[in-house]
């Protein structure tokens, strides 16, 4: 029978009668485990009791587990991050050597230890998994193992560094660590990660074994042995490997994120070292890390996503306080789509290519849905195209056909409205035409039933115009997705001036079960993002009547981190569907964004974009995915009958940057002086999730505060003869005199 | 292995391939024709080339680096029933990916050269529109822990070489260059026609077309073309492009060797003897570099016998990229206008399992038209890090 010996905190410690002492963690107010700074100490007194527990007792071997089912250790307490931003170098080295050692005790004593992996295992977790001599994973479908720091523009700085490339070799380790992915249980055993794989149910007869194993043949101190010694690698394949990761790393970064060329170099050095030189190697690496702007700036944003998750819709600011503090507090209350119920019939009206894109995300995301079409032609072409995007395998690059054939049956599909009958969420998402939506909205309120949410998706029509079509318009709002739907993350809930509260939370419930990150903004042109877009695109534009190269424009743009330049985006967004975009951002602000007539003369000859194969740029050929061939003289020839004045000398690229982003900055302050948001945070996260704005910036808001406020007054000055655009703000000038923050 | 008593020394009677289509779902010209069946016209050619006995053939062994589908269940077995061989002649299929039907050359010399096997049948056949090089392998990570899982694109290692051996874009892409303008002229000059056995297959339009010229031999190319592609394994700051590597295939070849004891009592013309072979492995990033090391390995094993790199008079080197010929034909010390002198894989195309045959066919062809030519050499670089070498000598 097994004795509980100690039951603290965090640790419960079992001493087996066949001298199997296992040490259980449950740390309390997570819904996950999380490396606290109480379960540090409470290991290191059970690992000082297990050796002061004396004189020739020496337990059989060690077990450490979760006392959670499912769940390891998800990472370590990212709230803690911040008290290491004022710390010194030697301060910030000594904690991580301080864990690294904790950790190394699990493997530096007479007895075996086993880690049992049941779950997410991730960052500070899998380095305490590291730490012991064996590893068992489950094959339960929540075991993941993964070193996420990287997303934090940190490293692992309590051993992973070290002990994974002695255990994988350094090729998989420096790709599991530079892309910070997780893998699961089964590839964790192919990669040699772990040692065994079993159910759940067997992981602790599994360890024993494994434990025995290792005690007969004495393998336990050679493994030890040869993980504190430099690793062996072929010098050709150590060079290969370095160059083929650095080029992997800046064709993916462009040299903007310093925590995956350290993570290469620090690995690779500390495989040259002996293991405890390795350490210090790690160390110091994670000491210039932790305190880059960038790595700030990826924390901040974790934060952000982390509040969204959190966030209900609704109330107050929409924030839970600054108590969020990331993956610490992640799960400490229920989610709210547990507290709201969640969608049991969710249905989309309306199967074109965004309807499509919507109904295929329910069935990725485990929902039953029913498309409805009154077209039965575009419904039926698009229910192969549901299937094919909701089962499409990411790895393989191919759609799974047995899951196509699973998801088919949860498809229901529809040329009737009166499907929808038994329906409590719909998404509407037919042709952007007010009178067209006018009467489906209205359609879809006299079938479904009266608890049923009502959503529009809409880029153009305002809300409060729409929910004419009601009876009842507190269920109604705007569920704004963007496109490619399987792709953006970011969804703008639309509250109109009617809708409730509980409609505004169920939509928010119903997006984040979709995976999204939904945001919600009040009832307004252009709602959030396209608003904010908008003028960086006309800018743009505008730069390019002046005579500047579009190809200059656009490097700016990426050089600056976004993914693509404004020319190149507009081109991939359609000019056609710019162009109606523009006439309702014009409409309502006119003063400063003024359609501009080159958009219409491009679409007018033919020039649509990628889809038409030429918008300002020529493509090898149509679709998404054709190359530029080269800047088109023919656009060339439609931009210059509109050409605009210019300044004698070519703009600098500081001064394009500027014009492109500041403007930007000067709507996103507008949107919060208007009410729009509930919270300046969701500025930066719609930003970053549906323009790609760079994390590493920490969105818009954040970036302007790494200028500070008079800086941008400053540079707006010289750019004020371009016209109202370019005025600063009251808010801004406010804050330039005062000093504060954009993001407070 | 080399020894000169005729009854263990391996000499090749006849040998062919098919023309080498391009792997390409519209255009290629085998695009409707099983790989087996390209094998199955080659194993046929060969026996009546020769004028062999067919009740004598021993084996059939064939390279294929995709061994499943229509290459699956030892395709060489098949192939020598569907040939018309007696059901007493055995066949089995080898890989060592690029090297494999240069290995079953190997193999099948050192059966002769022990007594174990005379007669044989060795080749290639590779279809790789039909069984794409990616797809359907599942190989272990932990292959990656002692190298990384960048080497096993070919690509990122040659580009690899170009960087660290400081191989630069137009060098490449003048090798390039210089592979189809040899190869185009050897066309021109009727060269192939002696080696390539007519396949039916199929023009661009649909209709059937005999294959009887090489689809990836350009003409028209130029360096202003080359220039303006861009690079394929490194986007932007690479070297290597489309036209700098090997064009995926689809094709076959074949050889019959004999002892020359086996071949006088047939009374068959031997075409060449086989000297001596090689195999070795390198770090597999340094893939490239195969040729160099299995060169280097079969010269140290020719040298009791007096031959030196000088002595060999032409060379037939796998051109998988031009970056690794390039490097090799250095490494070496080789003079180009020796190597390759009928064009090379980036112009013939480079049907992986079936190239080895193909290079060796090509090989003897050239020494036969060569009065001056005495040893030919046929080298290949091999992915995960191989080279394989073998020696031939006109007879």
């Amino acid at each position: 029978m097994p004795a509980t010996v100690r039951d603290d905190a965090t640790l419960a410690v079992e001493r087996h009668v066949d001298g199997l002492v296992v040490l259980s963690f449950r740390v309390p107010g997570h819904r996950q485990n999380v490396l606290t700074e109480r379960v540090v100490t409470d290991l290191a007194a059970a690992l000082d009791e297990i050796d002061g527990r004396g004189r020739g007792w020496t337990p059989r071997g060690v077990v450490i587990r979760s006392g959670r089912d499912g769940s390891f250790f998800a990472g370590a307490d990212i709230s803690r991050i911040d008290r290491l931003w004022d710390r010194t170098d030697a301060e910030i080295e000594a904690l991580c050597d301080a864990g690294r050692a904790l950790f190394g005790r699990l493997s530096a004593r007479p007895w075996p230890s086993v880690a049992i992996i049941d779950g997410a295992c991730l960052g500070g977790g899998l380095e305490l998994a590291l730490g012991c001599d064996l590893r068992v994973a489950t094959t339960d479908a929540r075991t993941l193992l993964g070193l996420p720091e990287v997303k934090l523009g940190l490293l692992p700085g309590w051993g992973g560094t070290v002990r994974l490339p002695r255990l994988v070799g350094p090729g998989p380790a420096i790709e599991m660590a530079v892309a910070g992915e997780s893998i699961t249980g089964r590839m964790a055993e192919r990669i040699g990660l772990v040692d065994a794989l079993v159910p759940a149910e067997h992981a602790l007869e599994a360890a024993r074994r494994l434990i025995d194993r290792c005690g007969s043949n004495g393998d336990v101190q050679a493994r030890r042995r040869r993980l504190a010694e430099p690793v062996v690698i072929d010098p050709l394949e150590r060079d290969f490997l370095e160059s083929s990761a650095s080029a992997v790393i800046l064709g993916r970064t462009a040299g903007h994120y310093p925590a995956p060329p350290a993570i290469l170099a620090t690995m690779l050095c500390g495989c040259e070292a002996p293991a405890v030189e390795a350490g210090r190697i790690e160390s110091s690496a994670f000491a210039s890390l932790v305190r880059t702007p960038v790595a700030r700036q990826l924390v901040r944003v974790f934060r952000i996503g982390e509040r969204n998750r959190h966030d209900s819709g609704v109330g107050g600011d929409g924030a839970m306080g600054e108590a969020v503090g990331g993956a610490a507090e992640r799960g400490s209350r229920p989610l709210p789509d547990d507290a709201t119920g969640g969608a049991r019939s969710p249905a989309v009206v309306g199967a074109g290519i965004m309807g499509a894109g919507i109904a295929a995300s329910h069935l990725r995301a485990g929902c039953a849905v029913t498309l409805v079409d009154v077209d039965e032609r575009v419904l039926g072409a698009s229910i192969a195209g549901v299937l094919d995007e909701a089962a499409w395998d990411r790895t393989t690059k191919r759609t799974d056909a047995d899951a196509a054939l699973a998801l088919a049956g949860r498809l229901r599909s529809s040329s009737r409205l009166a499907a929808l009958a038994g329906a409590d969420f719909v998404v509407e998402s037919v042709v952007e035409r007010p009178d067209v939506k006018h009467r489906v909205l209205a359609e879809i309120e006299s079938i479904v039933g009266p608890a049923a949410v009502i959503t529009t998706n809409t880029s153009t029509n305002p809300i409060a115009r729409l929910a004419d079509a009601f009876v009842d318009a507190s269920r109604f709002c705007g569920l704004h997705f963007f496109n490619p739907v399987r792709r953006m993350t970011l969804v703008e809930v639309v509250r109109g001036p009617a809708t409730s509260d509980a409609t505004v939370a169920r939509a928010v419930a119903h997006a984040k079960r979709l995976g999204k990150c939904p945001v919600v903004v009040r009832d307004s042109p252009g709602f959030l993002v396209n608003r904010v877009l908008m003028p960086y695109l006309h800018e743009a534009v505008e730069m390019v009547r002046e005579g500047v190269d579009c190809r200059r424009i656009d490097r700016v743009a990426r050089q600056f981190g976004m993914p693509m330049g404004p020319i190149e985006l507009y081109d991939m967004i359609g000019l056609d569907t710019a162009f109606y975009a523009g006439l309702v951002l014009g409409a309502a602000f006119g003063d400063r964004i003024e359609p501009s007539p080159v958009i219409p003369a491009l679409v007018k000859s033919g020039r649509l974009g990628r889809k038409s194969g030429a918008g300002f740029y020529a493509y090898a050929s149509g679709g998404q995915r054709a190359r530029i061939t080269a800047p088109d003289e023919a656009a060339a020839a439609i931009v210059m009958r509109y050409r605009v004045d210019a300044p004698a000398a070519p703009p600098s690229e500081a001064t394009i940057a500027d014009r492109l982003l500041l403007p930007m900055l000067l709507e996103s302050l507008r949107v919060l002086d208007e009410g729009i948001v509930r919270d300046p945070r969701d500025v930066d996260l719609a930003v970053i999730h549906a323009l790609g704005f760079p994390a590493f910036r920490g969105g818009l808001l954040a970036w302007a505060d790494t200028l500070g406020a008079a800086e941008v007054v400053r540079r707006l000055e010289p750019l004020a003869a371009l016209g109202p655009r370019m005025l600063p703000t009251d808010r801004l000038l406010a804050l330039a005199r005062a000093g504060g923050a954009f993001t407070a | 292995m080399h020894t000169r008593t005729p009854d263990i020394t391996p000499v090749i009677v006849a040998c062919c391939r098919t023309a080498i289509g391009r792997a390409h779902a519209e255009r290629g010209v085998f695009r409707h024709v099983r790989g087996d069946d390209l094998a199955v016209a080659v194993v046929r050619g060969v026996v009546e080339r020769a004028g062999v006995d067919p009740g004598t053939v021993e084996d059939v062994v064939l390279g294929a680096t995709q061994q499943r589908g229509e290459l699956g269940g030892n395709v060489a077995r098949a192939v020598a029933i569907m040939a018309g061989l007696p059901f007493t002649t055995a066949g089995t299929t080898v890989n060592r990916l690029c090297g494999s039907s240069l290995q079953a050359l190997a193999q099948a010399c050192h059966a002769i050269a022990a007594r174990a096997a005379d007669v044989q049948v060795v080749g290639g056949v590779e279809h790789m529109h039909h069984l794409p090089m990616e797809s359907a392998i599942d190989m272990h990570p932990r292959v990656f822990a002692r190298s990384s899982r960048g080497m096993l694109s070919m690509g990122l290692t040659a580009e690899h070489l170009a960087a660290t051996h400081g191989i630069s874009r137009r060098a490449q892409e003048d090798f390039a260059l210089e592979s189809h303008a040899r190869a185009a002229r050897a066309d021109d000059a009727g060269l192939f026609e002696d080696e390539i056995v007519r396949v039916l297959g199929h023009d661009e339009a649909g209709c059937i077309v005999e294959a009887c010229a090489d689809q990836g031999i350009r003409r028209d190319t130029s360096g202003e073309s080359m220039a303006a592609l861009e690079p394929v394994f490194l986007p932007k700051v690479g070297t290597i492009t489309a036209a700098t590597s090997a064009p995926l295939s689809d094709g076959a070849a074949a050889l019959l060797v004999m002892s020359e004891a086996e071949a006088t009592r047939q009374g068959l013309e031997p075409l060449a003897r086989v000297v001596a072979t090689s195999v070795v492995g390198v770090p597999p990033s340094a893939m490239g570099t195969g040729p160099v090391a299995a060169t280097r390995k079969l010269l140290a094993d020719v040298r009791s016998l007096g031959i030196t790199l000088a002595d060999i008079d032409l060379v037939e080197l796998s051109e998988a990229f031009a970056a690794q010929a390039i490097h090799c034909i250095e490494a070496l010390g080789l003079d180009p206008a020796r190597v390759n002198v009928r064009g090379g894989g980036l112009a013939i195309g480079h049907p992986l399992g079936a190239s080895g045959a193909r290079l060796t066919t090509t090989l003897v062809h050239a020494l036969r038209d060569e009065p001056s030519a005495r040893l030919g050499l046929a080298t290949m670089c091999i992915g995960l890090g191989q080279g394989i070498a073998v020696l031939v000598e006109r007879t």
